[in-house]
């Protein structure tokens, strides 16, 4: 039980790779929080330094009141599970789960009862005369948790463990370890790139970018409130419509006009004495495909476009749109039972109110 | 025509029915012809006295004399024993050793790791009678480079007599053998080495086990299936030493180098006693049998437990039909 605190930590590697740059993080205590971005934005790299697997360049990382920079893994009281599970492929599950535990000594019966619980819990008691290499992945998986578990860490640090699995799996280890948090009561660090697992999951969510943290909030806040365009590209799936723009004025009412289109923006999104200081610049506005639907204007806060429909989708109870407006390719969610078919020409309406308006310059949100 | 279709239907399952058979039939010919038949040739030898009159060779039964005869009249039988067993287990445990003590150096990173690497399978890739030849040249008393570099040092005033002397000759095609042997359980330590994903050090330096701790608990245990192969190669080609003793000392001085194999062709083809020699040389691969199969069953026995219950679990639980 501790929370873990990461003050201006930089990374660079050998050879003048940045992978971490002035990361300020302050996890708290039981918290489960997860690190998202792509591949490559240095997710890895810091649940590595606070596992001490690698060095930091510069910064202080503190676990529980500790300074940690220079304390050896093993005495920093975290567990970690591996992309790749790293189950000692020579020992038996048991083994595995017992390993920590025999190397600080702990007596037998002790490891035993731990072991038994840990494999209780996780349902792998069947396995634990089993080799590594006699599991399936999804067992592999648990066996990496129950040997995290076993020693009482006061944080866990998983990096990805759920991307070997195939998708039916992950989706209910997903929940099975939304569940181990609860039960365990400890501080999870969570890294994915999958913006599903982040969104489900976390308490929090910290989206990187090339080593840096774009914003650090609850999944729905990130979601109705995204910082910058790329957090609003990266959060939500299907992806966000990202459309340049240009803000224009038309009696009192401000418009973002790309094209032949121009579509509402409403005060609610976009104060007046803002919008003027907009007036003429370039901006991106945002709309996510739940807020495209079919059909003429609802409200008059609504605008509608016309177009041709690429693909149509059909996932069951809704249906993904795919066509292009003025060049630029866009996606509706609407419901299912749509009769939209591919190659259709049909009305869309934006619902303007739920628009994301960031400075195209900055890539910032200019409000909400 | 229909006839001979239907024929032809009936033949082609027999061809592919005996295939396999047909398929091996050569290979078990020749496998049979360099194997088998000197073994039982060997056997026969081993059971008769042979003595030659002209050009006929004459084959008298003698039992399991020559067996007895080793242990009993044969005067240099048990030292040649007792020398070349102390050679094998010397060779091996210090190639072993020092092959994986250089393995792991080598497998870590460092400027120009490739060639050291390619400098240290030169030893192994030169011909052993070259390498003999080489180490009799190094060790000679008179002009060897041995006697040279100790003098020009001022370790030694005199020259030393290496291979005159009966411990000294048996350190120096120790040594040679080493020299020569070494690279090899390096190249096939670093292979394995190559093999361990790195993250299970990180995984055991999180659990604990940094350092030693990691090497025998993890680096150890990983290489184990090679190093029994190793063990089980090298002993026996150890048994098998030949042209280092034959090129160095020719057993020598006093037997002190008279390893068995070179003692077995001493004994055929000096003595012409075929018939001890290949007696001898039936006690020799029973050794070596043994060996391998004591080997095998010790390292894999951990393992086998394992997979055995591992494989009762697996029935137990396909029978109350409960997987995820
Ligand atoms: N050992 C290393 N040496 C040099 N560069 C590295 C090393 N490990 C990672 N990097 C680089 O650092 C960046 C971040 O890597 P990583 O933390 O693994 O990303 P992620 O886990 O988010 O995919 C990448 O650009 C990667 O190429
Ligand atoms: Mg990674």
């Amino acid at each position: 039980m501790a929370s873990i605190q990461l003050e201006h930590v930089t990374k660079q590697y050998p050879g003048g790779v940045t992978a971490v740059d002035d990361f300020n993080l302050s996890i708290e205590d039981r918290e489960f929080i997860i690190l998202v971005g792509p591949s490559g934005c240095g997710k890895s790299t810091v649940l590595r330094m606070i596992a001490g697997l690698e060095e930091i360049t510069s910064g202080e990382i503190f676990i529980g009141d500790r300074l940690v920079n220079e304390v050896a893994p093993k005495d920093r009281d975290i567990a970690m599970v591996f992309q790749n599970y790293a189950l000692y492929p020579h020992m038996t599950v048991y083994k595995n789960m017992a390993f920590s535990l025999k190397l600080r000594k702990t007596p037998k019966a002790e490891i035993d009862e731990k072991v038994r619980a840990a494999a209780k819990i996780l349902d792998i008691e069947a396995l634990l005369d089993r080799k590594p290499r006699a599991l399936s992945g999804g067992q592999r998986q648990r066996v990496a948790l129950g040997r995290a578990m076993v020693r009482n860490p006061s944080a866990f640090l998983l990096d990805e463990p759920l991307s070997n699995l195939d998708a039916k799996l992950r989706t209910s280890m997903r929940a099975e370890i939304t569940k181990l948090h609860q039960q365990l009561g400890t501080t999870f660090v969570y890294v994915t790139h999958d913006q599903t697992e982040a969104m489900t999951m976390g308490d929090r969510i910290a989206v990187i970018k090339d080593g840096v943290i774009q914003q650090i909030d609850t999944p729905q806040n990130l979601y109705d409130h995204p910082a910058n365009l790329f957090v609003g590209g990266f959060i939500g799936s299907p992806q966000m419509n990202l459309i340049d723009a240009t803000v224009k004025k038309v009696a009192d009412r401000f418009f973002a006009t790309f094209g032949e289109t121009d579509v509402l923006i409403p005060p609610q999104v976009m104060g007046a004495d803002v919008a003027a200081s907009y007036e003429g610049k370039s901006i991106v506005i945002g709309i996510r495909p739940e807020f495209i639907s079919e059909g003429g204007p609802h409200s008059d806060c609504d605008t509608t476009i016309a177009g041709d429909i690429d693909l149509a989708e059909s996932m069951g109870a809704e249906k993904f749109i795919y066509f292009v407006c003025e060049g630029y390719p866009c996606i509706a969610k609407v419901p299912g039972k749509s009769g939209i078919q591919t190659g259709d020409h049909v009305s869309l309406t934006i619902d303007c109110s739920k628009m994301h308006i960031f400075d195209k310059e900055s890539g910032l949100a200019i409000s909400h | 025509m229909k006839e001979k279709q239907a024929k032809k239907r009936e033949k082609e399952p027999f061809f592919e029915r005996h295939l396999g058979p047909i398929l091996i039939t050569p290979s078990t010919l020749v496998i049979f012809g360099i194997l088998f038949i000197p073994i039982f040739y060997a056997l026969y030898m081993s059971l008769n006295r042979i003595s030659f009159r002209g050009a006929d060779t004459i084959y008298k039964f003698a039992g399991i004399k020559n067996f007895v005869n080793l242990f009993t009249i044969d005067p240099w039988f048990k030292s040649s024993f007792v020398t070349t067993i102390l050679f094998v287990v010397l060779t091996v445990a210090t190639e072993i050793v020092i092959g994986v003590a250089a393995s792991l150096v080598l497998n870590k990173k460092f400027h120009g790791r490739g060639f050291v690497r390619g400098l240290m399978i030169l030893p192994w890739a030169m011909p052993t009678v070259v390498n003999a030849v080489m180490w009799k040249w190094i060790f000679n008393a008179e002009y060897g480079a041995a006697n040279g570099l100790l003098m020009k040092l001022g370790i030694i005033k005199t020259g030393i007599a290496w291979l005159g002397t009966p411990k000294m000759a048996f350190l120096c095609v120790f040594l040679a053998n080493v020299w020569k042997e070494t690279p090899y359980v390096i190249l096939l330590a670093i292979a394995a080495l190559s093999t361990i994903p790195g993250d299970l050090y990180e995984a055991a330096s999180i659990d604990g086990a940094g350092g030693w701790k990691a090497f025998w608990r993890i680096t150890l245990p990983m290489i184990k299936p090679v190093l029994l192969i190793l063990l089980i190669t090298k002993t026996i080609w150890a048994f098998q030493t030949f042209d280092l003793v034959a090129i160095m000392t020719s057993g020598g001085p006093q037997n002190a180098t008279n390893l068995l194999s070179y003692y077995i062709h001493f004994v055929a083809f000096k003595q012409t006693d075929f018939g001890s020699a290949a007696a001898m040389s039936y006690v020799l691969s029973m050794i070596c049998f043994a060996l391998s199969f004591v080997y095998i069953k010790l390292f894999m026995n951990n393992d086998d437990g394992a997979e055995k219950k591992t494989k009762k679990a697996q029935r137990r639980k396909l029978a109350t039909a409960h997987e995820d």
